[in-house]
């Protein structure tokens, strides 16, 4: 196994303050994040600020880790004075670099002399147009498309050809390891916004991709469901089997896909990539740590995995559930109330449901990031209780400090548990 | 007497009102979200009375947007 020398960065998906908690917690090397409109997750429920930009830079810079600020959507003249100014606050706020499409947008970053990243949106997938963004780019997300031969390739090509963006390094390349995949080359669709008025290339993607469909007989009127598969929903992108084949192109850095999912996926998917990739240098990439990295990948928000396009596949391979097949679903019990250093005793309040010992929990919170825990004990009332019940404050033995603003969550197996069984 | 009200913190300046019926609705060079026009603003949330003859346009453009953030009432 030729496998290179340098480490790949892990770049971590940052969607709320709890998921870069989370990111920092597991050792991302960079996140990326979007504000406001026009990025490619305008439509999330919770949706970052441009006064947001400072403290997630702040933030990063503190933990000696870089911040990119995703601004890749479709842009108009209406949009001018909104990402000008993005940009001008990503300037100030110490944000490394902006992962742009458009050229509006491109051009913008040269003339306030901010790092530009060319977005996977504008579909990068030969030479040719490597040479052409390095003129703008320090580094180039690839194609989704692409199989690990033309990666390697056009990885090779920048080293013989020496291609050095604005910086003066060799242009870096950068690759989705992890995550969703969309039905649309390079996430340019149409869907959305013919069915619903809610463009894809907005950030306003709907996802009627990810619904099952009929087929209907225009001359009967009958209609056929189609067969045992969602036709238009890609499982997602897992390579955490083939990473020692992705390390060997070259490649400066893996992505992981989920800024519209939670703090603890972002958490499992981050600890697990970073784990992997220290793996493959200090030799213990195995298949054993290989089987436990991919269970925990499965604990969490998942459409079921495939390898992508990375080793020819020319066709999607299709999930077959319309949600999730984590293997574990979270519940939520309750918010914290204070936590008691000397004795690592973190007071909780139950809001909803029960608890007992022996419950797996799980604690998000905006500063605290993600903790998996045991219930080893409660105290209700500073006496010794095997449950609680909703309404009650309860102790428990903690082993991170916990904050009013963390919200506490039972772990419960789901009917996908049994497909993810360790060998033995 | 029939009122829009108008979310206006979550729009993502889509266009689709302004494109539809501009002598109600345009949009900001400021930060690229529509602006409700003759509205007034509380906590937030944009209100303007409008005319019987403005319902249907303005249901048409409710429903159209993409993020939902617009209500036609009476």
């Amino acid at each position: 196994m030729n496998l290179q020398n340098k480490k790949i960065d892990v770049l971590a998906p940052v969607g709320s303050f709890e998921s870069l908690a989370a990111a920092i917690q597991a050792g991302a090397d960079a996140v990326y994040f979007g504000v406001e409109q026009l990025n490619m997750r305008a439509k999330a429920s919770e949706q970052l600020s441009v006064e947001d930009i400072k403290e997630i830079a702040g933030r990063c810079k503190e933990h000696n880790i870089r911040s990119y600020l995703t601004l890749n959507s479709t842009v108009y003249d209406h949009d001018k004075n909104l990402y000008r100014d993005i940009i001008a606050k990503c300037v100030e706020g110490g944000v490394d670099a902006i992962i742009a499409t458009d050229i509006a947008v491109i051009s913008e970053c040269r003339r306030q002399g901010m790092s530009v990243h060319i977005s996977t949106q504008t579909n990068v997938s030969n030479i040719d147009a490597v040479r052409f963004f390095a003129a703008y780019a320090d580094l180039i997300v690839l194609s989704r498309e692409l199989t690990l031969k033309q990666v390697a390739e056009i990885i090779r090509e920048i080293k013989e050809d020496d291609i050095r963006g604005p910086k003066g390094e060799l242009v870096k390349i950068e690759i989705f390891a992890h995550g969703a995949l969309c039905m649309a080359i390079s996430g340019k669709c149409y869907l959305s916004l013919h069915s619903n008025n809610s463009s894809a290339n907005r950030g306003a993607c709907i996802q009627n991709c990810r619904h099952q469909f009929t087929v209907s007989d225009k001359e009967n009127g009958q209609e056929m469901v189609v067969d045992n598969e969602f036709i238009m929903s890609a499982k997602d992108l897992c390579t955490i089997d083939i990473l020692d084949k992705l390390s060997e192109t070259g490649v400066d850095v893996i992505k992981i896909e989920g800024r519209g999912r939670s703090a603890d996926y972002v958490y499992t998917t981050v600890k697990c990539y970073k784990d992997a990739v220290n793996a493959i240098s200090n030799g213990t990439y195995t298949p054993e740590n290989i089987a436990v990295w991919k269970e925990k990948l499965s604990s969490v928000y998942n459409r079921g995995f495939w390898e992508g396009y990375y080793l020819g596949r020319k066709f999607g391979v299709w999930a077959d559930v319309g949600g999730s097949k984590a293997t574990q679903k979270k519940v939520y019990v309750g918010k914290g109330l204070r936590y008691y250093p000397n004795i690592k005793v973190a007071e909780f309040r139950l809001e909803s449901g029960t608890l007992k010992v022996g419950d797996e929990v799980l604690l998000i919170g905006p500063l605290t990031g993600v903790v998996y825990q045991k219930v080893s004990a409660i105290h209700v009332d500073n006496t010794p209780a095997e449950s609680v019940g909703k309404g009650k404050s309860f102790a428990i033995p903690f082993k991170k400090r916990i904050r009013p603003s963390d919200k506490l969550y039972k772990l419960i197996g789901t009917e996908y548990a049994q497909d993810y069984v360790l060998p033995e | 007497m029939p009122r829009i009200m108008f979310y206006r913190s979550k729009c993502i300046g889509c266009n689709i009102c302004y494109e539809t019926w501009s002598l109600r609705w345009r949009l900001s060079r400021t930060d690229g979200k529509s602006v409700l026009v003759g509205s007034t603003e509380k906590k937030g949330v944009y209100r303007i009375n409008i005319s019987e003859e403005e319902v249907e346009i303005n249901r048409h453009i409710a429903d159209a947007c993409p993020v939902k953030i617009i209500k036609v009432e009476g």
